[in-house]
């Protein structure tokens, strides 16, 4: 059967309740937005195809509840992440502050290589704004991490933010892959899903030439 | 015998034949007659000469007295003469002065009659010139009565005159002059009474307000307020006192006196009935537009009637019983329709209220006039349908508001105040929140009180029409809570559908799901509220049951369509290696992560009923089932290798982990895993190898593969043998695997045989 995707990467969109994780992911999956609040039920994600570089990237994105009760079941998720945005909203300077928390909760329950984006949310909102653009850059750089400020409202650096993250973990696992897998190597019918590569000395080739 | 002859000749005078007979015949012939003849002549003579000597004296002295005469008539012709002279000339003048006075007597006659007549004549002259008058300042009453006598009496009473016959003559001109200006006066009533009618008829439905809203203390309060003072339109008591009726009066009497009379009530109902006609057709075309056309309306139909049945009450045959009953229900009908068709456009609950008000005064101030109400209250009726329509619009809009901004969370409480805010609003059973500490939280979102509230809002709005329509409480709470039934189960219901055309998320569905059960619960505090603002008992037949469970159902079904769908999602990111040699252990992540989230999903729709948390997780077992075989059996993927099926195993085995640990409660033991069964007997066929088995118990009931079908275990095995042929393209067979492949080929043939059976 002829592959729908070239890869699969599974996303993680973080931070405090209210910060609009659902919203991003809102406009990103269906370039809409929603005025009232969506409360979300633990855990929810959504699919999106992008195309890098002429693959076809898929792009399976989990927004967590920043409710207590549902912390067990979103940590859950920090293991199979290859990419995490920790969101803040602008006009809360509390949500700002916790993003330190939220990284130390990624060191604590994430892979060690995943990649990260910090994203200052609701920047529309400039007559509320409580956290300046220039703290947002300076966290960034403090934990070397790359930084945008968005708007889900107005669609501004949504596609840009989950672009840039996509092609940072696609360089990521090229090199790995390469490193792994010397090119010519393989005849490469299909590419297989990232998360499978440490799998790719068993496949049928190379047990072929065991035989 | 001639003696007898002679006396015969000297007796008869004629015929004296016989007697000369006698003579020639007789004795001695005629001689002896003659002789008997002078004797007797002898005899004469002696006699003559007798009595000559008699009267001869006498005769002298005659003479002699007739000369005496003579000079006596002399002397008297004289003395005549004499007299016959004295008169003459004394007469004469006496003639001249009898002449004189004759003349004299003949002019005065004259005068006498001239007199006479020009008496007679004056009274007409004074009776034309008081017509003229009388005309002239419009009198035409009195002026009719004095034609008449100067017609009937005067004229006759002074004979042919040149002038007379020229008043003759005006009399006619004079009758229809003043008929024509009597019409002219009644026009102008006519066209008064449209002007004033209206106001009649305000006035008459501010008294049967003011009379039905009369009770001892309103009207001593009246009295204070008010001392005794004419009311408004010119001190009249009475509504029809606001309109002059003289001229209509003195019209009739006119026409009377014109010997017209019916001419002039035939006129006059025929005016009337037309103006009639004009006063149905609403003024200013649209009644619906505001309450002020819709009463003015009324009031000039009402002022109209009032008019008519004041003139009927006043006698004078200008208008009869029949033709104003006749007319008003000609009139009602009419007014009936053209309210059906005005306030059935009407959207605006507040403009039919004061509609229905209105009417409802106009029908009691019918009943004073003695006017038949009919159809009328059937109108209110059909009103009333229309009111409620209108006001489930209303609330649809409301409830579309409510859920359009409705945040299908749960409410939170973080103290007492709120919290009673919340009880007061809502009836519900809050025994086991109130043991809680603060923050508090409600199993329901601020939908339901907001529902409730409004459902509450609805029945007042609604009950106001139904007030003062003389309905009993019974009924009357028996209409409203029919109506707040329909209210929620079919406009909120309705806000519902419409909420599930497009997918909503999950926690969305969840609260709906809770929502409505609270809301049915509810509906027994409702009623209770009906009875008891209508003062009527509380009627608790009526289970509320199941007014949402379309709802509940399009949600559950909503529900499990989002759980399938992200099912879907998942089983969309699978990517089997179908020639996978080795299975890595583990099994595939799509499959943890799906398993995963869904042990999340359901664990947090614990608010759900059991019924529909075990409905989703139904959905999802069965989805899943269903994908998996689907990518087992798809027939684009040739071949599948072993250790792909054993992959697909592993795979399933979490499956089967996850179903079998019973993810909601309320499920039947073993329920979830029956979804996987078909899956589970063909994996275990093939990977059994328990062909035997199988095509022994085929088409057996509860046989151990009964759910694998002949097609699909060849379609597999078939795949199995592509795959195993490929990697074998360049070894040598071992003996045990070329008896596999036989078999492999054998079970294959009579399973291709088996399926070409079925059909
Ligand atoms: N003005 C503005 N409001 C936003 C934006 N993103 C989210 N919101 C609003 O913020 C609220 C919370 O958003 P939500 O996505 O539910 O936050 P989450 O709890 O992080 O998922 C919602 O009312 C959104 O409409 C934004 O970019 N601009
Ligand atoms: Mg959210």
């Amino acid at each position: 059967m002829a592959k729908t995707y070239d890869y699969l990467f599974k996303l993680l969109l973080i931070g405090d309740s209210g910060v609009g994780k659902t919203s991003i992911l809102f406009r990103f999956s269906e370039d809409a937005f929603n005025i009232s609040f969506i409360s979300t039920i633990g855990i929810d994600f959504k699919i999106r195809t992008i195309d890098l570089d002429g693959k076809k990237v898929k792009l399976q994105i989990w927004d967590t509840a920043g409710q207590e009760r549902f912390r067990t079941i979103t940590t859950a998720y920090y293991r199979g992440s290859m990419g995490i945005m920790l969101v803040y909203d602008v006009t809360n300077e509390k949500s700002f502050e916790n993003i330190k928390n939220w990284i130390r909760n990624i060191e604590e329950n994430a892979s060690a290589d995943v990649e990260k984006m910090i994203l200052g949310n609701k920047c529309d909102l400039d007559a509320k704004r409580q956290v300046s653009k220039e703290r947002g850059e300076q966290l960034a750089v403090e934990y070397q991490i790359k930084f945008v400020e968005t708007s889900a409202k107005d669609s501004l650096n949504v596609e840009f933010a989950f672009y840039t993250l996509a092609r940072d973990i696609k360089a990521k696992m090229e090199k790995k892959q390469e490193a792994s897998n010397p090119p010519g190597g393989r005849t490469g019918a299909h590419q297989l899903r990232a998360n499978e590569q440490q799998r790719k000395p068993t496949s049928w080739l190379s047990r072929c030439s065991v035989l | 015998m001639t003696n007898a002859t002679i006396q015969e000749i000297e007796g008869i005078d004629d015929y004296w034949g016989p007697a000369f007979r006698s003579v020639y015949e007789g004795e001695g012939g005629h001689e002896a007659f003659v002789q008997q003849l002078d004797e007797r002549i002898q005899q004469h003579d002696k006699e003559i000469e007798k009595l000559c000597n008699f009267y001869y004296q006498g005769f002298i002295d005659s003479i002699r007295e007739l000369l005496q005469v003579r000079s006596h008539a002399e002397e008297l012709h004289a003395e005549i003469s004499n007299v016959d002279a004295n008169v003459k000339e004394s007469t004469e003048s006496l003639c001249t002065r009898a002449e004189e006075l004759i003349k004299a007597r003949r002019v005065e006659l004259n005068i006498a009659a001239t007199i006479e007549k020009m008496e007679l004549c004056l009274p007409l002259l004074t009776t034309y010139s008081k017509l003229k008058t009388q005309v002239e300042a419009k009198r035409y009453y009195p002026a009719l009565k004095t034609l008449e006598q100067l017609e009937h009496v005067l004229l006759p009473r002074v004979g042919a005159f040149a002038w007379c016959a020229q008043i003759a003559a005006d009399v006619p001109r004079l009758r229809r002059a003043i008929r024509d200006a009597s019409m002219a006066d009644l026009r102008d009533f006519l066209e008064n009474v449209r002007k004033l009618s209206p106001q009649v008829g305000a006035m008459a439905l501010v008294q049967t307000q003011d009379m039905l809203g009369r009770s001892l203390a309103n009207i001593i309060k009246n009295r204070k307020e008010a001392p005794p003072a004419g009311r408004e339109g010119g001190g009249a008591q009475c509504p029809h006192e606001l309109v002059d009726c003289s001229p209509l009066h003195r019209c009739l009497h006119i026409h009377g006196v014109l010997g017209a009379k019916n001419d002039f009530v035939q006129y006059y109902r025929a005016q009337r009935k037309q103006q009639a006609r004009l006063v149905l057709i609403p003024a200013s075309g649209n009644l619906h537009d505001s309450i002020q056309s819709m009463k003015n309306y009324l009031n000039a139909v009402l002022g109209f009637f009032i008019l008519e049945e004041h003139l009927l009450s006043t006698g004078a045959g200008l208008v009869s019983k029949d033709w104003l009953l006749d007319t008003w229900s000609m009139a009602v009908t009419k007014v009936a329709s053209t309210l059906r068709t005005n306030t059935s456009l009407i959207t605006d609950p507040t403009l039919m209220l004061s509609i229905k008000r209105q009417i409802v005064l106009f029908i009691n101030a019918l009943k004073c006039y003695g006017l038949p109400t009919d159809p009328l209250p059937l109108l209110l009726q059909e009103m009333a349908e229309h009111y409620t329509e209108v006001l489930m619009q209303r609330w649809v809009v409301v409830f579309r508001d409510i859920l359009d901004n409705a945040s299908f969370l749960p409410i939170e409480v973080e103290n007492q105040e709120q919290f009673d805010a919340v009880m007061d609003t809502f009836p519900c059973d809050a025994d086991e929140l109130e043991a809680q500490p603060f923050p508090r939280k409600f199993p329901f979102s601020p939908l339901v009180p907001a529902v409730y509230v409004q459902v509450k809002e609805f029945i007042y709005a609604w009950l106001k029409y139904s007030s003062g329509l003389g309905l009993g409480g019974a009924r009357r709470a028996g209409a409203a809570r029919h109506s707040a039934a329909l209210l929620l189960a079919r406009s909120f219901s309705g806000c519902l559908a419409a909420l599930f055309r497009r997918p909503l998320p999950l926690v969305q569905l969840v609260q709906i799901i809770v929502d409505t059960q609270y809301l049915e619960d509810a509906t027994s505090f409702l009623y209770e509220f009906i009875s008891n603002i209508t003062g009527s008992e509380l009627v608790t037949t009526q289970t509320a049951g199941s007014m949402f469970q379309a709802a509940r159902d399009d949600a559950e079904k909503q529900i499990c369509e989002n759980l399938e769908k992200k099912v879907d999602e998942f089983l969309d990111l699978e990517n089997y290696d179908w020639l996978l040699v080795e299975p890595t252990g583990q099994a595939s992540s799509f499959v943890t992560d799906m398993l995963g989230y869904l042990t999340g999903v359901l664990s947090s729709l614990e608010q759900l009923p059991e019924r529909a948390r075990a409905a989703a997780a139904r959905a999802a077992a069965a989805r899943i089932a269903q994908r998996l075989r689907r990518a087992l059996l798809e027939p684009a993927v040739r071949q599948v290798s072993a250790g792909a099926l054993h992959q697909l195993d592993l795979d399933v085995i979490q499956c089967e982990q996850f179903a079998a640990a019973e993810p909601v409660p309320g499920l039947r033991e073993g329920e979830l895993l029956e979804h996987f069964a078909a899956l589970r007997q063909l994996l275990d066929l093939i990977t059994g190898w328990d062909w035997s088995c199988y095509l022994h118990d085929v088409g057996l009931e509860g046989g151990k593969y009964a759910l694998v079908s002949p097609r699909d275990a060849a379609a597999l095995l078939d795949k199995l043998r592509e795959a195993e042929q490929k990697s074998s393209v360049f070894s040598v067979l071992k003996k045990n695997e070329r008896d596999r492949r036989k078999l492999l080929d054998t079970v294959l043939k009579q399973l291709r045989q088996l399926q070409n059976q079925d059909g």
